[in-house]
């Protein structure tokens, strides 16, 4: 191959115009449409290397200069698709890249959450230091029980990290006196308890914007580099990628407290904005849910794809909930299902699959991802 | 040839409950030979293949690799020691073009290349070596059945082993497609790699093997020159059956 400095665009000159490789061997039109998601060329055309980072400082300079434009409670709701969109970016790693769905996610929300409450009322800690801190609480949490979580695969795997939550939730239920119990616990946020002032819609729409466009950048990061590549091989075939000298231990376990990382920044966040938390809503399994839906329906294992869910999945959400206040779960359940039979894949792999292919039906599609 | 051979085994063992999978097998390869794996279904081949390999623990015996004992380590750790193996039922990554398949095992298994964008041009390397130049950019779904077996071979060969276990790089091929894999196999050897080749095709072991080995029931029935183990009676019985001597003697009429 030609080192890729020196290498030209050439995707004028392919007859089907699509994103071909340049290099010594130029495949055909019909063999890169077999081509799978995810598949990049090893000489990519310097400028789309950097076309992702390009188009995350675009859209984070274009949601600063938004902010003036919302209303308050505009503010709140844009905030919360930014939580939303760094929750799906954190479930991604584990579960769209390493293929490991865990079920239990919001662990790592509620010990982020719950680190910092405690920190902030007990110890006394100031915000700043307790987001930190949280994130890599939760991060090690992650290690910890990946260690011995991460021997099971498939089903069981969800279904041992779901008692994970369910039990820390119990266990921080059962500590009153440093968790204030279910009856809750405050940050202090006015006089001389407060260790650091309370930030406000704008402070919380530019936090949530900023872990936003850090998860964003990681998934970007995840999906280029070494590592993420050693998670996708092990996603498709974990015996071959143990066979090929990846410490798959190593990576499952490192991409679990990664994914622990982003996860608890997040909900450290949350605390800080919500004052008051209590255990039902930081270890609520419906947040979990949410994740899983919005990488699943956006596309798991791509950048892309967990954006565009939790966006698309937030509007809805909260359109349905405007204007069908009664039905809007049930509408929102059944979209979710129309959206995952007609696009199992997701969006953005069915979009890439069919720029490749040509084939846009849906019913095709169905087809050929039925079980 | 070296003291040390490559792949020594003692006491190798492996049960599930009360089946003996794999029973106390001993044997040793000496560096740069061939040495072929036969025995009827259900032998311990495979069983075999992934104790030494790693990705079963064994419940008794050594796995000395270049004299130092690996029984029960990681298949990464394997890896690293310099022995790496196909699959019997090919494992391509499928999400991954064939030269990025090739690439994981050059990030991963080989020492001294860690960016991306290097390992993809010597994943080039590699599949020139095993005929699929053309193919890099491919999708390993969309290949033949020899086309994925040599895929195997490849991702073996990126991680520039020592010691190659092939697990029936052969099954399914036709009598066209045997002869290149066979010509690869001994072009490699001629490099000095050792290689375990586990294999149904008869003619091939007969083509390849320096020593043949042949497992029966878990244990070592018999082992040596290929010519001799072959055409020992207790082997015919056990394991080629009547249709091999049969097809033999028709052969020959």
């Amino acid at each position: 191959m030609t080192p890729e400095t020196e290498t030209e665009p050439t995707g004028s000159d392919q007859p089907n115009g699509t994103e071909q490789p340049s290099g010594t061997d130029q495949p055909t039109g019909v063999e890169a449409a077999e081509l799978g998601a995810g598949v990049r060329s090893s000489a990519e055309p310097v400028w789309r290397r950097w076309l992702p980072f390009g188009l995350l400082l675009l859209g984070v300079l274009v949601m600063l200069g938004a902010q003036s434009q919302l209303y308050s409670g505009q503010e709140r709701t844009v905030a919360a698709i930014f939580m939303f969109v760094a929750l799906a970016q954190g479930w991604n790693i584990i579960g769209g890249f390493t293929g490991y769905a865990s079920f239990g996610q919001v662990v790592f929300f509620g010990v982020g959450g719950y680190f910092t409450a405690v920190a902030m009322s007990h110890w006394g800690f100031n915000f700043w230091v307790s987001l930190v801190v949280s994130g890599l609480v939760a991060a090690a949490f992650g290690a910890l029980i990946g260690l011995p979580l991460l021997r099971l695969r498939g089903h069981y795997f969800a279904i041992a990290t779901l008692g994970v939550a369910e039990g820390m939730r119990e266990v921080v239920t059962n500590v009153p006196g440093l968790t204030g119990g279910g009856a809750g616990i405050s940050v202090p946020t006015v006089g001389k308890d407060a260790t650091t002032a309370y930030l406000g819609n704008d402070g919380f729409y530019l936090l949530f914007l900023a872990l936003a466009a850090l998860s964003v950048l990681v998934a970007i990061l995840v999906a280029r580099n070494k590592f993420g590549f050693a998670l996708r091989a092990i996603n498709q075939d974990e015996d071959a990628a143990a066979a090929m000298g990846i410490n798959t231990t190593r990576a499952k376990v490192s991409a679990f407290a990664l994914s622990g990382l982003v996860t608890g920044l997040v909900g450290s966040t949350y605390a800080f904005q919500q004052v008051t938390i209590f255990p039902q809503r930081l270890f609520d399994v419906d947040i979990t849910v949410l994740m899983v839906v919005m990488v699943v329906i956006g596309g798991s294992g791509t950048v892309l794809g967990p954006l565009l869910g939790a966006v698309a999945l937030q509007f809805l959400s909260e359109y349905l909930r405007r204007n069908f206040t009664e039905v809007h779960t049930f509408i929102l359940g059944a979209i979710i299902i129309a959206a995952v039979v007609l696009l199992p894949q997701g969006a953005v792999n069915y979009v890439r699959e069919a720029r490749q292919s040509g084939e846009w039906s849906l019913l095709a599609n169905v087809r050929r991802y039925r079980l | 040839m070296t003291a040390t051979p490559v792949l020594e085994t003692r006491g190798l063992g492996r049960r599930f409950g009360g089946l003996k999978a794999v029973d106390d097998v001993s044997f040793s390869v000496p560096e740069g030979q061939v040495l072929g794996v036969i025995g009827p279904n259900g032998a311990g081949k495979s069983t075999f293949i992934n104790l030494v390999t790693g990705h079963i623990r064994p419940t008794s015996g050594q796995v000395l690799i270049e004299g130092r004992d690996l029984a029960g380590a990681k298949p990464w750790s394997i890896a690293h020691a310099g022995v790496s193996r196909t699959f019997q039922i090919v494992k391509p990554f499928r999400g991954m073009s064939v030269r990025e398949n090739v690439a994981v095992g050059i990030l991963y298994g080989r020492k001294g290349t860690s960016r991306m964008s290097q390992a993809l041009e010597q994943a080039d390397e590699v599949l020139a070596e095993v005929g699929m130049s053309k193919l890099g950019d491919r999708a390993p779904g969309g290949l033949s059945v020899a086309d994925a077996r040599r895929l195997e071979f490849a991702k073996a060969l990126a991680l520039r082993p020592r010691l190659l276990l092939l697990d029936e790089v052969m099954a399914g091929l036709r009598h066209s497609e045997i002869e290149p894999s066979l010509e690869l196999i001994k072009s490699l050897r001629e490099r000095g790699l050792t290689i375990i080749v586990v294999e149904h095709v008869m003619k091939a072991i007969l083509a390849i093997s320096d020593q043949v080995l042949v497992l029966h029931q878990g244990k070592v029935l018999t082992s040596g020159e290929p010519r001799t183990v072959l055409s020992d009676p207790r082997v015919i019985e056990a394991y080629l059956g009547q249709r091999y001597v049969q097809r033999r003697e028709g052969g020959r009429s």
